[in-house]
């Protein structure tokens, strides 16, 4: 067994299994949506992304554009939320969407990791 | 560098999440829970220990006890990071990865064409210095950071590139750019032979094409180096051991290598060496390559085989005239020797022989090997008559097999013939030119010679005889020779006469007074000057004389 993998897989999955944990519910609804998971949604990512680090192999470089792609969007997600809530005037409701969509592109990217992950190591002969 | 990441991130992440949860009271003693904006933003100013205060209302005990808690993870997980950054950036290896990086695209980007030194030092740095002047663009390589430094100092323009590296290997090389076409010439002059034939061997593997300049300091290693077949070996004692030569046996031959140099077309009474007998102090590389010269041209001479490092350790100091000495020079025969040569490895030696022998006999002419350019001033106030400075005469010759390959080629060639033929070309260029001629190259193209090019494309044809002919009155020849002609297909005429075609591309090595440069310059661009010479007639230029013409 290599603790290396169990780690990194560990956050690979939970960066993904968080995210749809948030994105899932309806679209509009903040009651759905708790802030709580997509705050620890986004540690986990940028966990996942920092042990993705480093990695010079070909694939390593696309689990990492994967990674980057989810951290973004949901840092998004996140900064959508702050200003629709304290700085814009609409009312957050309006936002909901937007907040839900762009997790959800995360969660795609988060997706594309895994499978690339699983692949990677089912390759592996060790 | 992933540790410190992940410290910041989970330090974060937990204080941040605690103050999320930990219930607080506003103003008015209502209960709140804490925003996550408030949250990222109080542990933000926290562990970078900037501190606004409690915001956004004064925090309960609970809360307070938490923040505690949070100071002391956060600010040390913060300083940590912080750390582990500035220690990378200040990374040795980091730094140099860096400055290859930066290196590579610099020759990357380099589209002229462009000459790779290896080694910085006072020889190539006084050729770096000559080639600059021509505009040629310059990588150096050089062991020792230190180097690279005082290079980076000297602010050279346009931009020397410079770099740390072991320059023995083909990586490097690969590196500096070696293999790119616009890569002229790859320059190598350090001391240790064994070095400079290692390098040129790889260099020749690398890329057959590039011009290879080498030093060489014995005649094995020459051997060695043109059995590789490599052309361009700087043997210095040679050199001078053959410059040394032609002063006593060919005069002329020596005023016309001279005037290669910018000498003019006498030789000066202190210039000239005596008859007589030699002593030459010294039996290394460059007193064995002076024995060849002094015995081909039938000179009696005596040697004292000095060496410099034995000197110096057996008398404890690098001056040489204590009793002992005085009697060495004695008995070698310095009071009815003309001349004196003091050839050994060490400067400071080289100047107390010469003193020395000066004692002994006043009238003796002395003859010094000056290692580095660095001690010209000591020899200058010396009075030595004659000073062979060798990096300078090694910079010389590598600058002009770069720059002026034609001036080295007709070097060469002076060397192969005799004093009478020398004597010849003197006095034909004293009463063609004048008695200081410049010496120049020019190429049949069009970005030197535009109006010349123009000409010979549209199908004309011009002899040298007409070039040759003044500005201000074309009856009349200009102060101008040409020395010799180097044609497209790489054939030599040595003087050609002025019947001579002047083709496209062909190659001129030209001595003229300096207003005949300069006008031979301006007639070969300029196409109404050109008109004149040609035809006799003034061209008319400007648009209404040209229609008023037409009409």
């Amino acid at each position: 067994m290599n603790t290396q993998k169990v780690i990194s897989g560990f956050f690979i999955i939970m960066a993904m299994t968080l995210n749809f944990g948030f994105f899932y519910g309806d679209i509009d609804k903040f009651a759905h949506h708790s802030p709580y998971e997509l705050f620890v949604a986004i540690v986990v990512n940028l966990i996942a992304t920092i042990l993705k680090l480093g990695d010079k192999t070909q694939v390593g470089s696309v689990l990492l554009a994967t990674s980057l792609v989810a951290d973004i969007q949901l840092l998004a997600a996140a900064i959508v939320w702050g200003v629709s809530l304290y700085v814009l005037s609409g009312g957050i409701q309006n936002y909901a969407q937007v907040i839900v969509s762009l997790s959800g592109g995360a969660l795609l990217a988060n997706i594309v990791s895994v499978i690339i992950f699983v692949g990677d190591t089912l390759k592996s002969k060790r | 560098m992933r540790t410190p990441l992940l410290v910041i991130i989970l330090t974060f992440s937990i204080t941040i999440i605690g103050l999320v949860l930990i219930p607080g009271v506003d103003g008015n003693g209502n209960p709140y829970h804490m925003s996550f904006l408030d949250a990222v933003y109080f542990v933000s100013f926290m562990a970078s220990t900037i501190g606004f205060g409690e915001v956004p209302y004064e925090f309960t005990y609970a809360q307070r006890l938490w923040v505690l808690f949070s100071i002391y993870i956060s600010v040390i997980g913060w300083f940590y990071a912080i750390g582990a950054l500035v220690a990378l950036i200040q990374d040795k290896n980091l730094i140099l990865e860096l400055d290859v990086a930066k290196f590579r695209k610099k020759i990357k980007n380099l589209k002229e064409h462009f000459v790779i030194i290896l080694g910085y030092n006072h020889a190539t740095k006084e050729l770096i210095n000559r080639l600059n002047r021509d505009g040629k663009r310059i990588v150096v390589l050089d062991k020792s950071q230190e180097k690279i430094d005082e290079l980076e100092l000297e602010h050279f323009m346009p931009e020397v590139y410079g770099l740390r590296a072991n320059v023995e290997t083909p990586e490097v090389l690969r590196l500096a750019g070696i293999k790119k076409r616009n890569c002229k010439a790859v320059i190598t002059l350090f001391d240790n032979d064994y070095k400079n034939t290692k390098i040129a061997l790889l260099v020749k593997l690398l890329n057959n094409k590039v011009n290879i300049i080498v030093k060489s300091s014995t005649k094995e290693q020459t051997q060695h180096l043109k059995n590789l077949g490599i052309k361009n070996i700087i043997d210095p004692f040679h050199l001078i051991a053959n410059r040394f030569y032609l002063a006593v046996s060919a005069p002329h031959l020596w005023i016309l290598e001279q005037m290669l140099f910018g000498h003019d077309l006498y030789m000066h009474e202190h210039e000239s060496l005596p008859n007589g007998k030699y002593v030459v102090c010294g039996y290394g590389r460059m007193g064995k390559a002076l024995q060849e010269s002094l015995n081909k041209s039938n000179t009696d001479c005596s040697f004292i085989d000095l060496k410099s490092a034995k000197h110096k350790a057996q008398k404890n100091s690098a001056i040489y005239g204590d009793a002992e000495d005085y009697q060495s020079l004695i008995d070698a025969g310095v009071e009815d020797a003309a001349a004196i040569i003091a050839a050994t490895k060490d400067d400071l030696i080289n100047l107390t022989i010469l003193l020395t022998a000066k004692k002994i006999n006043p009238d003796i002419y002395t003859i010094g090997r000056e290692n580095t350019i660095d001690d010209v001033t000591i020899f200058q106030s010396a009075k030595i008559d004659r000073v062979y400075i060798l990096e300078e005469i090694i910079s010389e010759f590598a600058h002009r097999i770069i720059s002026q390959p034609l001036t080295h080629q007709f070097l060469q060639i002076i060397h192969k013939k005799d004093d009478e033929w020398g004597k010849e070309l003197i006095d034909k260029l004293k009463q063609k030119t004048c008695y200081n001629p410049e010496i120049f190259e020019l190429r049949v193209v069009k970005s030197q010679a535009y109006a010349l090019t123009e000409y010979l494309k549209n199908g004309n044809s011009i002899n040298l005889g007409l070039l040759s002919r003044d500005l201000s009155d074309r009856k009349q020849r200009a102060k101008i020779h040409i020395l010799m002609v180097k044609n497209r297909k790489e054939e030599i005429t040595i003087l050609p006469d002025e019947n001579y075609c002047v083709k496209v591309s062909d190659r001129f090595l030209i001595a003229a007074s300096e207003e005949a440069r300069e006008n031979f310059e301006l007639l070969v661009n300029n196409v109404n000057e050109f008109e004149y010479i040609t035809t006799g007639k003034e061209l008319k230029f400007g648009l209404i004389r040209q229609l008023l013409e037409k009409n």
